[in-house]
């Protein structure tokens, strides 16, 4: 009986092939990305989604079914890990946690850029999901970069927005599926008649399958995401003291520091951050001293105060 | 050897129905013939014409789908002869044409049989497929689709199907022929035209009700309608251009204006309908065939190739390679500046093509000053490679016509920009949906427990 239900969840509606389709790029938070695991083929046996040439997919406790992803972030390390052809290793970090991403020798865009990227960076991008199980019980889940940019603050706030915004429909959604009490089939209709898509009725009915207290990840997720909103720095006009503080503390540092040959940039970013000072604010700082002509870069890499 | 295949065979009789009159039998001695195994043969025979056969309403029908099951009312139905080009000595074919409806909508359909019913009558087609003929999709029933009359059917009568639905904008699609819908002109203009050598009039322009905006031609005058008039069109007729519904107003078209008292129990004004579009869901996006005047936003996750400076026919502005037009040869090619990237907004993705004019604001950089770069650099992609350091991960808003084939969607801007900044109203709204602070480790606790209770 519970193959049965299995294999009618997975069914798709008429006509919603989705082969050939561009895979649509996932926003999701690290917290959540780290927590996915391989969604079985035979989980979505006997429909069109199980041929072959249907991608890796993987899903998360909170049953956000994913391939692609779109993330935006600091990129904090990055290592050429490979030893015959160069394989990058990057770290790219978002309020609630970091993505491992990797490029080797089939990504050479996304190579190209990682060689040349000064870390640390806002970067945006594009990748499809992985996930490697050496032994039961270790999971590495990371991404495979397909494109790769430098991005501004902007940018990475209305990204924490944006994946604020779809996963806290999706932790509703979610919710409100674990206090209707059903669960495979019915679970699934009921999501459908709700308007939810049939992707995520599918995989909330397939978390709540795998997951034994499926609450309790929410709940997490909750906090870290209101934590995340919290630290964004907007241009309301509670924090412009505080920015404006801040600023000169990171130039009064700089003095500090570079004397007159200047400081190396991720030297000072550490010295900084061991301060107490957010990166993405000393990034700002910098960013609005150069820009306004306080400081400049000798050197790539590294930063000197004018004067 | 027949004695070994007449299980098969009445399994598949079994399965699929009568096989000699639909030639499944001969198709299935073919794969014998073959030296197919006839377990393996009945299988893939089975998976050809039976198995997992999807009943659809016609609503549901769109390009490339096969092997389905629908049942329907015949609206109309005519024949025509067809003589195969160049063998004058075979007797031509039959085609019958005509129109299919259920309570879902209606489909023009072709059929090389002729069919167990006539005007009025309901017929059920299995294994039947869909073509697209003259921008339209068509039923098409083919010598291996079994018909049959259905003589208690609870479809709608004739009468009912036959006469024009009344619609909202956005409910119109290829299903439709012909309806009446209450709108609002938003743009209208005359153009002259030539047709059948008579110089005629033809008024075209864009209808807007509260879901959405279509074009429309009128063939006829309307007398005391401009812009802004609120307009009830009764028996329009609905025609497809290039995958996008338009209504068109004919002679037998009855257009009214929709009086003030009434235009106030109507769920929009001149003034609602007029307003910019809202940026939608690209996930929305996706769920119809095609979309007029809409907006949506997202990140450019990837700038397509083809992007940047290219080269036009100046006979038939088709993209040149290498100086070659694929329709006239050799041409002194014009330049001109083009991107094609794809917006995602986490719901939905789709490929978005900018004409120069858009290019050119989005990139910031004209034709000119992309020349330059482009004769500055040795790489022969500089332009492109350059668009994609300045657009990847980027922010924009688009503003125009969706298309879906079996690609996914075409979007085709007429405007585009950088979303507004509304970062702070949507943190405060995020945070208030969040709920009040996290509570103390107990309380957690204890919610964590009883969520799993509420499971077992």
């Amino acid at each position: 009986m519970k193959r049965m239900d299995r294999i009618e969840i997975h069914r798709f509606p008429v006509g919603e092939s989705i082969l050939l389709k561009r895979e649509v790029a996932k926003r999701v938070f690290a917290r959540e990305f780290e927590a996915c695991r391989e969604l079985e083929k035979s989980e979505r046996s006997d429909s069109e989604a199980a041929d072959s040439k249907s991608p890796n997919l993987l899903i998360s406790p909170l049953g956000l079914i994913l391939n692609r992803v779109f993330v935006v972030g600091v990129i904090t390390e990055l290592d050429n890990i490979g030893t015959q052809s160069e394989m990058w290793k990057a770290r790219i970090v978002d309020p609630t946690g970091a993505f491992t991403v990797y490029a080797g020798q089939y990504q050479p865009e996304a190579s190209i850029f990682f060689s040349t990227v000064q870390v640390p960076a806002f970067i945006a991008l594009t990748g499809k999901a992985r996930i490697y199980e050496p032994e039961p019980g270790s999971v590495f889940v990371s991404i495979r970069a397909e494109e790769v940019n430098v991005v501004d603050e902007e940018i990475r706030n209305r990204w924490v927005v944006d994946t604020a915004e779809q996963t806290v429909e999706r932790l509703e959604t979610f919710s409100d599926a674990l206090t209707s009490g059903y669960c495979g089939e019915k679970l699934r209709e009921y999501l459908l008649e709700k308007g939810v898509s049939s992707e995520l009725a599918e995989g909330i009915a397939i978390a709540f399958e795998r997951e034994h207290y499926p609450e309790e990840f929410a709940k997490l997720l909750r906090i870290s995401i209101r934590e995340s909103l919290k630290t964004l720095n907007l241009d309301s006009e509670g924090n412009t003291e505080a920015k404006t503080g801040q600023k000169e503390f990171v130039q009064e540092l700089l003095r500090e520091m570079g004397g007159s040959k200047g400081v190396d940039y991720a030297a000072f970013m550490d010295a900084a951050t061991s301060k107490g000072i957010p990166e993405h604010v000393v990034e700002e700082a910098i960013r609005s001293l150069l820009a306004g002509g306080q400081c400049y870069e000798p050197k790539i890499g590294i930063i000197r105060l004018v004067g | 050897m027949d004695e070994k295949l007449a299980p098969h065979l009445e399994e598949l009789t079994r399965a699929l129905g009568n096989l000699e009159k639909t030639g499944i039998r001969a198709e299935f001695e073919k794969l014998i013939a073959f030296r197919v195994p006839p377990d393996v043969a009945k299988e893939s025979i089975l998976r050809k014409f039976g198995g997992k056969r999807k009943v659809l309403k016609v609503k549901d029908l769109s390009a490339n789908l096969k092997n389905f099951e629908l049942t329907g009312r015949i609206l109309d139905i005519g024949e025509k002869l067809i003589s195969p080009q160049g063998k004058a000595q075979e007797s031509p074919s039959r085609l019958y044409t005509g129109v299919l409806a259920d309570e879902t909508g209606s489909v023009l359909f072709s059929s090389w049989k002729e069919l167990p019913g006539s005007i009025g009558d309901v017929i059920n087609v299995k294994n039947a497929y869909i073509r697209i003929w003259q921008n339209r999709i068509r039923l098409s029933i083919g010598e291996q689709a079994p018909v049959s009359p259905v003589v208690d059917s609870s479809l709608p009568p004739l009468s009912e199907l036959s006469g024009s639905k009344t619609k909202k904008l956005i409910d119109i699609g290829t299903a439709d022929f012909s309806v009446d819908t209450i709108a609002c002109v938003l743009q209208l203009s005359y153009r002259e035209v030539l047709v059948k050598g008579r110089q005629s009039r033809v008024i075209s322009g864009v209808l807007a009700d509260e879901t959405g905006r279509l074009p429309f031609t009128s063939w006829v005058e309307l007398a005391g309608i401009d812009i802004g008039s609120i307009i009830r069109i009764e028996e329009a007729q609905i025609r497809m251009f290039r995958g996008m519904p338009s209504i068109n107003i004919l002679s037998n078209t009855k257009v009214s204006s929709v009086g003030s008292e009434e235009a106030e129990k109507i769920s929009f004004t001149f003034e609602s309908a007029a307003k910019d579009p809202i940026p939608i869901k690209i996930e929305e996006i996706a769920s119809r065939d095609s979309m007029f005047d809409v907006a949506a936003a997202g990140n450019v996750v990837s700038v397509r190739p083809g992007s940047g400076i290219i080269s036009r026919c100046p006979e038939c502005s088709r993209v040149i390679q290498k100086g070659n037009c694929r329709v006239h040869g050799k041409v002194e090619g014009i330049r001109d500046m083009r991107i094609k990237a794809v917006l995602d907004d986490g719901t939905g993705s789709m490929s978005v093509m900018f004409p120069r004019e858009l290019a050119e604001i989005i990139y910031g950089k004209t034709l000119e000053e992309a020349e330059q770069l482009m004769f500055s650099d040795v790489s022969k992609d500089a332009v492109y490679e350059d668009l994609r350091r300045f657009l990847t991960g980027r922010y924009l808003a688009v503003r125009g016509n969706s298309s879906k084939s079996e690609f996914g969607i075409s979007f085709v801007t007429e405007n585009a920009w950088v979303p507004e900044d509304d970062l702070a109203v949507r943190t405060v709204e995020l945070l208030r949906r969040l709920g009040p602070d996290e509570e103390d480790g107990q309380d957690r606790n204890s919610q964590v427990s009883s969520g799993g209770i509420d499971l077992a």
